[in-house]
């Protein structure tokens, strides 16, 4: 049978007239951002706006009772000469360079040690875990107790006739002792996204390096840790980030001041001391979380970068 | 494709264009535009009080004297709001920036210099001077700002505290405990002694010199027309001096530099610490968490080279952007009149500060018992007592101030060279204010 050449096809029949053409294209430029926009909303309403103003009030002068008025870089000038700014920056990157090779390892190590199907391992990754979803408050609060000169460790060194040591009272040791919290509340967090990724190593490359004789170690420095890689430079980034921007744990164990003379103060405790209360300096605060972005952003690049050599 | 792009950079241009310009119109707030002064005509209307932490314990001494209001102003209603105690000046700060700050606020000298300055508080000189004469005029006083012409809130309730101390431990490093100390000297040497005999185990203070500290040692704190700061002088150098003496020989406890009032209580309470200021309430505190404490405990006077001890006072201040300021004025003297002052005061360790009330035979009649005899003892030190810190004097200068001190105590600095810097850096954050 033939067709007659007047007769419609399939395919042109339910081919849209010109009219109703335009009317799907524009539903269907405008339809995925009905979909995005309460999404969008709130990300411009608390994340974008924030910003933004934080940006435009970094070059103000402005209180947080007074308005302020254009200053241009005056802030950025005005930090430079700040040694409170620059105890700051020292303590924040000491915290990076502290806080960020513990937390790739450790929770690597920890997820090995986890990953195995033996009986009872499901109470040791929740026990693991639980530090995790403790409040900071409640671990800053008994950390302290715990590292107080009168607290269970000293007591527990002055036993065995170390003595004392002032782990709330001297300037690096609180640092430290505040990374260290930092460290033992992050190691389950990292350690369940090695656990994931574990799960993902192919077994039989394992099985193949012991037939060729590979050992634990050998085992886990070729084929481990090329596997997690990715998952390695993930949590440098995350977990550098995170440091950087410390302020909790430091709070709570040098106590708002910032340690003695202010000695252990970082970039993030000085944005909460100088930006807030009744005479709050919002401006030069604005500065400083400014530069907390740019360092921030500095660090994740510089992350990515390495892993992206390391690709190449 | 192309309209999805140009709607993309239409989005973005609005987007921009919105974040730019929002934060701008952020930028009016502490304007005083629009305030005045008169608080006259009816009272009447709805009016938010807020007190600062006070509801867990005193919610029907509150309630009674909202109904009582309520009841001698018929049409007016007052919401009562009650903020915790940490973070009380965000939240007022928050709410003055945000222009929600309630009509009635509870608020220290310190947190009212700033809302003073922002145009937030009624000026009472001009809006119920009829109600001067019936406060101490020195409490009346303290809700001033140097600089800046008014008063501007209602002088509410003082406070001032006892130095406690532990017999046991005064009395195991020899010294008589029935003798307290009474001038910081003598404070200096009961520390070097009871670090000398326990080893530099037991300190004395746990807490480094504070603006108070500096003015009760008798330093001067602030020039006369209250433009700039003066706690550099002679007196505060030796003050300072004495302090790093008892530091380096363990007399002050090692974590001094980091403390907080709470941590060095707590070290008072587990008798590590032989001294420490407080008030009636602490008793309380003491018999319940540290019996053995409780036992050996040893009450007097604050320290004072200048006879004079440092009292708290706490204002209740009226927002000047109120729209009903007439009841917010007459609510404000309402719960910081005689009667209710008074009413108060017999519900917790606090003193009126309404002309007359100290004499009540609630302060000067003994009873037998400890809590009267603090109680009695400070309200009679009360008569002569100071402010010893200065409206002007901000959490930031505090921090400051602490923070040279703490370079003193480490020997990173001498402590003239300590106290010059600090005056020089609140200095500097007075005039940015």
């Amino acid at each position: 049978m033939t067709v007659p050449a007047t007769a419609p096809t399939a395919a042109a029949a339910a081919r849209p007239a010109p009219g109703a053409a335009r009317g799907i294209r524009r539903h269907l430029a405008y339809s995925p951002w009905l979909f995005a926009a309460p999404g969008l909303l709130i990300v411009a309403v608390f994340s974008l706006y924030p910003f933004v103003s934080t940006v435009i009030n970094s070059f103000t002068d402005r209180r947080t009772l007074l308005p302020g008025h254009f200053v241009g870089l005056a802030n950025f000038r005005e930090l430079l000469h700040d040694d409170m700014f620059w105890i700051g920056l020292r303590n924040s990157t000491l915290y990076v360079l502290g806080v960020v090779p513990a937390l790739v390892i450790l929770p690597l190590l920890l997820a090995l040690l986890v990953q195995r199907h033996i009986p009872g391992i499901a109470f040791f990754r929740a026990a693991f875990y639980t530090p995790v979803v403790a409040s900071i408050v409640v671990v800053g609060l008994i950390w302290v107790w715990m590292l107080d000169d009168r607290g269970l460790i000293n007591a527990l060194l002055e036993t065995v006739g170390i003595g004392k040591v002032g782990f709330l009272s001297d300037q690096w040791l609180l640092l430290v002792s505040s990374m260290a919290v930092t460290v033992w509340k992050g190691l389950g967090y990292y350690m369940i996204i090695y656990l994931a990724a574990l799960a993902n190593v192919p077994r039989e490359l394992h099985e193949a390096a012991a037939v060729d004789g590979a050992g634990a170690v050998r085992r886990f420095v070729t084929v481990t840790v090329p596997a997690v890689r990715s998952t390695m430079v993930l949590v440098a980034a995350l977990s550098s980030v995170a440091a950087f921007k410390v302020f909790s744990e430091v709070y709570l164990m040098a106590g708002p001041n910032g340690g003695p003379a202010g000695e252990d103060t970082t970039l993030v405790m000085l944005v909460q001391r100088v930006g807030t209360g009744l005479s709050g300096r919002v401006g030069y605060a604005s500065a400083l979380s400014v530069v907390v972005f740019v360092v921030v952003v500095a660090l994740m690049l510089l992350v990515l970068r390495a892993d992206r050599k390391e690709d190449a | 494709m192309r309209i999805a792009r140009r709607i993309s950079r239409r989005t973005v241009t609005a987007a921009v264009v919105l974040a730019t310009v929002l934060p701008l119109s952020a930028c009016g707030g502490g304007s005083d535009a629009g305030s005045s002064s008169d608080a006259s005509g009816k009272i009447e209307g709805k009016i938010t009080f807020q007190t600062w932490n006070l509801q867990a314990n005193f919610k029907d001494y509150f309630n009674g004297v909202i109904a009582d209001f309520e009841k001698k102003y018929p049409g007016t209603e007052v919401k009562w709001v009650d903020r915790p105690a940490d973070g009380y000046a965000d939240k007022i700060s928050a709410d003055a920036a945000g222009g929600t700050l309630p009509d009635v606020v509870n608020v220290s000298p310190d947190l009212l210099a700033p809302l003073v300055k922002a145009g937030l508080a009624l000026d009472l000189d001009k809006s119920a001077a009829q109600y001067r004469k019936e406060y101490l005029p020195g409490a009346w006083a303290g809700d001033q700002v140097p600089g800046v012409e008014g008063t501007y809130a209602f002088p509410w309730y003082l406070n001032t505290g006892p130095l406690f101390y532990n017999k046991r431990l005064f009395k195991d490093a020899g010294l008589d405990p029935e003798k307290p100390p009474t001038t910081y000297d003598q404070v200096f040497d009961a520390g070097l002694r009871i670090a000398k005999q326990s080893g530099g185990k037991i300190a004395t203070l746990a807490n480094v010199p504070t603006i108070e500290d500096f003015g009760r040692y008798g330093a001067q704190l602030t020039n006369k027309a209250g433009t700039g700061f003066a706690f550099n002088d002679a007196k505060g150098v030796q003050l300072l001096t004495r302090y790093k003496e008892l530091y380096d020989a363990k007399a002050l406890d090692p974590q001094a530099l980091t403390a907080t009032p709470e941590s060095a209580g707590h070290k008072f309470l587990t008798e590590s610490v032989a001294m420490n200021p407080g008030s009636a309430l602490d008793l309380g505190n003491f018999k319940k968490q540290a019996p053995n404490l409780y036992k050996n405990i040893g009450i007097t006077d604050q320290i004072t080279n200048t006879g004079k001890v440092n009292m708290y006072v706490m204002g209740v201040m009226v927002n000047s952007q109120s729209k009903r300021k007439p009841a917010a004025v007459a609510f404000g003297h309402f719960v910081t009149d005689a009667t209710r002052q008074m009413a108060f005061a017999k519900q917790v360790a606090i003193f009126p500060s309404t002309a007359g009330s100290l004499d009540d035979p609630y302060f000067t009649k003994e009873d037998g018992t400890d809590e009267t005899r603090v109680r009695i003892a400070a309200a009679k030190s009360l008569k002569n007592a100071v402010n010893y810190t200065p409206v002007q004097f901000s959490d930031q200068m505090k921090t400051a101030l602490g923070n040279e001190v703490a370079k003193a105590l480490q020997g990173k600095q001498s402590p003239k060279e300590a106290l010059d810097n600090a005056v020089k850096a609140c200095d500097r954050l007075l005039q940015q204010s």
